[in-house]
């Protein structure tokens, strides 16, 4: 009877046990379900793409807010990040925004800096095309952490290159050119051109779209002249340009662009609008703005953006941009700027990668395969359009050209041209075999390409 | 037998703290920071050597240095859209890393050899825009994107999976140079460098081939740089032309003068405060990217507290102590009157 007794003493005590026991593991259920993903950006904070560093946050800090829930940290600062934001109860933590200069030597630095001593689980980033191809190099060492583009457009990073735990949901420099060469030969009557380009990946890719679709219909590459990326002095290189040649693509990008158009001018008179084609730079709001009127009528090559497209997605993703931030240093308003491939493009990017951390309710556990299988089969529709990934986790993007015309006497940017659905290979121009763009890559040949003659014209506002 | 000296006591237990840093730091710190330190020290000591010893304070360290990383880049990578891709085994391309960047600093040291002071600064200067151009330019070994994926030997890769192996080369191949450095400086050749410093013309009437001596001594410390490289190149995994820009070159001659450019152990104490210094100042919100705003600050309180860098710093306070060294040939030139501070 005694023992009995004692027993029933032993139940308060036994129940306390279980109830601390299922405190414990509910703390600890807790903890698990709350643990923090540690995310870092990198941008160039300085160097020739310096100046769109805060564009680059937006992007990211746009995707942000509208995906994951965070909060702009400063509205007139997007390098200042996000607070807040979670997936399924997992807190995105912004451990780092790295500074790079567009050269590669340092984008590895700065990885490793974020990755390794600030231990984030995943980057996005980096913004230039070496950068990318180094950090995708980087990704490829180090499996069990995913990294999703900023805005690079080079080749090699993912037709070559190749990581599986590197992701690009932004086209590359040909895919944003597509539609270009059609341009040129066909409409502007173009048979032989020059093409002037930055001396580095992203502006071999960038030119190659160019070269490849001109040549492809009949015109002739007469000269292409590489000055290097950063060159402050373009004399030597403007006066290497052929006047002789029906007109002239330029992929100077950059801090280059205007110092090179300046040098035009002195080597050869005033330019012509209308023999010139421009990349991406010339229509990227914060740079075109500075170009001179006399541009007025230049064809641009777009970056798979349309700002002014007449599509509800595309205004409420301007809307978005500008309600999160009123101001993307050192620019001015934030919501002109959400088209710029920058903001665009990291917007895109940290989107792709929010989708992938959805679909596996931000579970980053088994060395991250299941995220990273996760990201490879997201399908955005984009405020530009539908995006998705092929094979090699690059995306297959719809793509805008503009032409830069005169608004008010004030330069202003109207989109022309519409090509859906263009990949990487570029109508199979391009593969894991074939060279990397370069200096004299690809040669100047005949090719049938899917959309020669079908480019759309978009409906557009304005 | 060998007096304890304070010199010696901190000596040994710096070396012992870096042999047992991977029990008591992070991965990150061993792998990354005193990994860098170790071989940017490597590159600085070639430097201090070519200054203490020879008098000729070099710009071209960082060529010579990035010229071994190169050849290692193009010979043993494979598969890559950059570079020659030969694909050799790792040591092979140490070999003839090595062995380019020793006759490139042959050359260069018998073009330099002739001249001193600021032309020699200048001209050395100029090998480093020369490489960094070439390198830039020439796309068939490097281009402005330079080689990625520049693998270490078997036995010490992968560097991201372990990193302590490299650190531990790297620490024993530091220790190798800095010991081969001090034992270069005792030996004739070395005694007769410090002659060529302090009076050339008197080495000259005496029957010593100033310019070969110069030009040998160039060589000897562009092997030393060179060694650096290849620890860079295997710890990076890549190189570009930014690895050896301008703002590289400085970063050297800023290491070695912040160290002490009057004692080889300068060269890794100068090290570890750039390194350090370089990599937490970004994360303070108001220094950020402007990083070499503050190095550059330091710097020029550094030279004008003490020419003699932070090494001099240290004999300062030892020679206040009660420990003080007897002999003057053991104390540093600055301190001792000998020698004139040229940077």
């Amino acid at each position: 009877m005694r023992a009995l007794r004692s027993r029933w003493k032993l139940i308060p005590l036994a129940g306390a046990v279980i109830v601390a026991a299922a405190a414990v593991a509910a703390t600890a259920t807790a903890r698990n379900s709350a643990s923090p993903i540690r995310i870092a950006v990198l941008s160039d904070c300085q160097g020739a793409f310096g100046s769109f560093d805060n564009q680059d946050m937006a992007g990211v800090v746009t995707a942000m807010v509208q995906y994951a829930g965070a909060k702009a940290k400063n509205p007139n600062k997007p390098r200042d990040g996000w607070v807040g934001g979670q997936i399924n109860g997992h807190p995105l933590k912004l451990v780092g925004i790295g500074c790079s200069n567009d050269r590669a030597d340092t984008a590895i630095k700065e990885t490793k800096r974020l990755m390794e001593q600030l231990k984030a689980d995943i980057m996005i980033g980096p913004l230039s095309g070496d950068e990318s191809i180094a950090v995708a190099n980087y990704a490829k060492q180090h499996p069990t952490k995913t990294f999703v583009d900023g805005a690079a457009g080079a080749q090699d990073t993912t037709l070559k290159v190749r990581a599986k735990n590197f992701f690009r949901f932004n086209g590359d420099g040909a895919q944003w050119n597509a539609g270009l060469g059609d341009l040129a030969y066909n409409k502007l009557g173009w048979k032989t051109a020059a093409v002037v380009a930055d001396d580095y990946s992203f502006a071999w890719t960038s030119a190659a779209g160019f070269v490849a679709e001109f040549c492809a219909v009949g015109g002739k590459v007469t000269k292409r002249v590489f000055p290097p990326l950063n060159t402050t002095d373009y004399s030597s290189y403007a006066q290497q340009m052929p006047t002789n040649v029906d007109g002239t693509f330029v992929a100077v990008g950059g801090a280059g662009l205007i110092p090179f158009l300046k040098a035009y001018e002195q080597a050869h008179g005033p330019i012509d609008g209308k023999k010139f084609i421009g990349n991406l730079f010339w229509g990227t709001p914060g740079q075109f703005e500075q170009l001179s009127s006399r541009v007025a009528g230049a064809y641009v090559g777009g970056a798979g953006t349309a700002g002014d497209l007449a599509t509800p997605a595309a205004q409420a993703y301007n809307k978005m941009v500008g309600k999160v931030f009123k101001q993307i240093p050192p620019f001015g308003a934030a919501a002109p700027q959400a088209s710029s491939t920058f903001t665009f493009g990291y917007y895109v990017n940290t989107w792709g990668l929010l989708a992938g951390l959805k679909g596996v309710k931000g579970d980053i556990s088994g060395g991250q395969k299941k995220l990273q299988a996760a990201i490879g089969k997201v399908k955005l529709r984009t405020p530009y359009g539908p995006v998705h990934l092929d094979k090699n986790r690059q995306a297959v993007i719809p793509v805008y050209y503009q032409q830069l015309y005169l608004k008010n006497g004030k330069l202003a940017v109207k989109t022309v041209g519409y090509i859906p659905g263009v990949d990487q290979s570029f109508g199979g121009t391009f593969t894991s075999k074939t060279p990397p763009p370069g200096r004299n890559f690809p040669a100047c040949v005949k090719r049938n390409l899917p959309w020669i003659g079908h480019t759309q014209v978009p409906k557009v506002t304005g | 037998m060998s007096r304890v000296t304070p010199d010696r006591v901190v000596g040994v237990a710096a070396l012992v703290l870096a042999v047992l840093a991977p029990l008591y730091l992070s991965s990150y710190w061993v792998g990354t920071l005193l990994t860098q330190m170790l071989f940017l020290g490597i590159v600085a000591a070639s430097l201090i050597f070519l200054s203490a010893y020879g008098g000729m304070v070099s710009l071209g360290q960082v060529a010579i240095y990035g010229i071994a990383g190169f050849v290692v880049g193009n010979v043993t990578t494979n598969g890559n859209t950059k570079g020659l891709n030969l694909g050799w085994n790792p040591w092979w391309g140490v070999v003839l890393g090595l062995a380019i960047a020793v006759a490139a600093a042959l050359l260069f040291g018998a073009l330099a050899s002739r001249s001193v002071g600021i032309y020699f600064l200048m001209i050395t200067l100029t090998y480093s825009v020369i490489a960094n151009l070439t390198f830039g330019q020439v796309t068939d070994v490097s281009g402005f994107g330079g080689i990625s994926g520049i693998p270490a030997p078997k036995h010490i890769g992968p560097v991201d999976a372990h990193s302590n192996r490299l650190y531990y080369v790297a620490l024993g191949v530091a220790l190798a140079v800095y010991i081969l450095l001090r034992y270069i400086s005792r030996t004739p050749f070395g005694l007769t460098l410090q002659g060529l410093r302090d009076d050339p013309v008197r080495m000259s009437s005496l029957g010593y081939n100033v310019m070969l001596h110069r030009t040998i001594a160039f060589a000897f410390a562009g092997f030393v740089a060179g060694v650096g490289g290849v620890l860079f190149v295997w710890w990076n995994g890549h190189i570009d032309p930014a690895s050896i820009d301008l703002s590289a070159t400085i970063d050297v001659l800023v290491i070695a003068v912040v160290g002490g450019l009057y004692r080889i152990e300068g060269a890794w104490v100068g090290a570890l405060f750039f390194v350090v210094i370089n990599n937490y100042s970004q994360q303070i919100s108001f220094i950020g990217p402007r990083f070499h705003t503050l190095i550059g600050a330091i710097f020029l309180v550094i030279v004008l507290v003490s020419p003699g860098g932070l090494v001099g710093l240290w004999d300062r306070a030892v020679a206040l102590s009660p420990f003080r060294r007897r002999g003057p040939t053991d104390r540093n030139p600055i301190e001792a009157g000998q020698v004139e501070p040229s940077v």
